[in-house]
């Protein structure tokens, strides 16, 4: 020990440190520190009685280990969530040049989106119990940079607990608030990533001071905790593992027999294929389909029977299903290519279509589909579903199933299609 | 400067989403949920799990103890929604048997507590760290 203590430090001082007294204690409680406090400027209010913190680990390298895991996932779930409201409602100038490959970019993209909110749950509980203490500064203001830091602080705290729990509710279908849920999931989300990246900027020397267990804002630490913040992150990481691997079966299939907690199983639906807006839903049960006739509205406008479409030439394709909400399933779909469609109307290949729907009401029921969609090869009216015909939930008599595009666009109970 | 600009840019991004909120309409109900959030977690949430902590740090064994609480809390997290979840009228929403599967995963991890406990019992050593975390000790005079 005497010696150790004479060693002259040097610039690798990790291997020199002292052994860590914790570590052989009979107790793993450890004593508590006292810090020299600060003389104050006499406060103008007196203190009321806050709850003071001595456990450990509130320090700031805890909160900067945790909080770079919390921040890429949020860049991840924002990124994807931005590019899903863009196709789903794309400006003008993009609807024409969204691209239909690959196949499973909606899937994968979709798919990223979900597990990385999910994901992030433990972490975020993690990081605010790092910072918690924090809340009970005295004074609460001391000056107006504290006020606005503590302001950002508390918006970056609301939103993204807000965006997580709406995130979490919406992939079960389940609304409790007044407000609608796509418009305002939208606009927190800007929230919850602008004032992460203020909040970067802001603790920006913090985070510098605290990056690596050697940076000097690490090494102020009591050492002791090294090894406890060590087991403290093991037990978040494999909070985060655990909440992953029993939901992400729901769209990485191979994994689907470890799903205890995911809202849909890929296996469990009519025709093997999970319904996100059944029939009975969309107002289409009880409905007489018997007369049932497809218009095309375009030069040459046309109407089709159910056993004329089926009489045209017919495609199988494999294509996923893939949902916002973080599901997806690829199926064989059977029926009529949609630029066949087109041209037997006397469309451009590459025209820009919109197709509607019988349901009656609906925020999805008439549907835009560009060119880039219109003319690939897979993109069918679809017949048939897994080698049977379409049943009623899945769009019977006939639907839309394009790659690369999101769920809810892939207009069920087509009745008619103009091409523009 | 950099972070003056990183910062100024965060602000702008705060902006739009506070536009896209005022222009939306529905502000006030989403304010009272953002407010809701903050009260949620720092007046129950927090409390509650600083408490278990508190209750924790005295017990052998605590790290271990503590990541068993964690992974369990987090995945009583996610479950919670689809057990308290209203009936649906969807059946390929939701399909599974949510409060059996809590069950199976909280036996899980206290089996799992369980194991590593005994094992490490039998070893007659207290927890310490596994070989790989450790770092590689310089010998004296080398």
């Amino acid at each position: 020990m005497v010696e150790d203590m004479r060693t002259p430090r040097l610039p690798w001082p990790p291997r020199f440190r002292l052994p860590k007294p914790s570590l052989h204690m009979p107790s793993l409680r450890l004593p508590s520190v006292k810090l020299p406090r600060p003389r104050l400027p006499k406060p103008r209010l007196p203190k009321p009685p806050l709850p003071e913190f001595k456990g450990r680990l509130h320090d700031p390298r805890t909160a900067t280990v945790i909080g770079r895991w919390l921040g890429v996932l949020i860049a991840l779930c924002f990124l994807t969530g931005f590019l899903s409201h863009y196709v789903q409602r794309p400006p003008d100038w993009l609807a024409g040049v969204l691209p239909s490959r690959p196949v499973w970019g909606y899937r994968l993209t979709q798919g990223i989106h979900v597990a990385s909110g999910i994901a992030a749950i433990p972490l975020l509980f993690a990081k605010l119990w790092t910072v918690y203490p924090r809340l009970f500064v005295w004074p609460p203001v001391s000056s107006v940079r504290h006020a606005l830091e503590r302001l950002s602080i508390a918006v970056l705290v609301a939103a993204t607990v807000f965006q997580l729990l709406t995130g979490l509710l919406n992939i079960i279908q389940w609304y409790p608030w007044p407000f609608s849920f796509v418009p305002v999931h939208f606009a927190v989300a800007w929230v919850v990533f602008g004032s992460l990246v203020l909040h970067i900027a802001v603790k920006y020397p913090e985070i510098k001071a605290h990056w690596s267990r050697q940076s000097p804002g690490t090494l102020e630490l009591l050492a002791a905790d090294g090894p406890d913040r060590r087991s403290l992150l093991m037990g978040v990481s494999a909070a985060v593992g655990a909440v992953t691997v029993t939901t992400v079966g729901q769209t990485v299939t191979p994994l689907k027999s470890l799903i205890l907690f995911a809202p849909r199983d890929p296996d469990y639906g009519e025709q093997g294929l999970p319904v996100n807006r059944s029939a009975a839903q969309a107002g289409m049960v009880g409905r007489d389909l018997s007369g049932y006739r497809l218009t095309v509205l375009g030069r040459d406008s046309y109407e089709l029977t159910l056993d004329e479409l089926a009489a045209m030439a017919q495609h199988t394709v494999r294509l996923p299903i893939a949902c916002v909400e973080g599901w997806s399933k690829y199926a064989t779909w059977s029926g009529v290519r949609m630029r066949d469609l087109v041209a037997r109307a006397g469309g451009r290949p590459d025209s820009l279509v919109r197709v509607v729907s019988m349901e009656r009401r609906g925020a999805y029921r008439v549907m835009e589909m560009g060119g880039g969609y219109t003319e690939d090869p897979l993109t069918l009216l679809a017949l048939r579903l897994n080698g049977q015909v379409l049943s009623l939930d899945h769009g019977f008599p006939a639907r839309v199933i394009a790659p690369n595009r999101p769920g809810v666009w892939q207009t069920k109970w087509v009745a008619r299609m103009e091409i523009i | 400067m950099v972070r003056y600009a990183v910062g100024a840019f965060g602000v702008l991004l705060i902006a739009i989403g506070g536009r896209l909120l005022w222009t939306g309409g529905e502000l006030s109900e989403v304010a009272v949920w953002l407010a809701g959030a903050i009260v949620l977690h720092d007046g129950l949430i927090a409390p509650f799990v600083l408490t278990v902590g508190l209750l924790v740090a005295s017990v052998p064994a605590r790290g271990l103890v503590r990541g068993a609480l964690i992974v369990a809390a987090a995945l009583t997290a996610i479950a919670l929604p689809p057990m308290l979840a209203p009936v649906r009228r969807n059946p390929s929403v939701l399909p599974l048997d949510y409060p059996r599967n809590w069950l199976l995963a909280m036996a899980a991890i206290a089996v799992v507590t369980a194991l590593v406990l005994t094992a490490r019992a039998l070893r007659g050593r207290r927890p310490r760290r596994p070989s790989w975390l450790r770092t590689p000790r310089l010998r004296r005079g080398q």
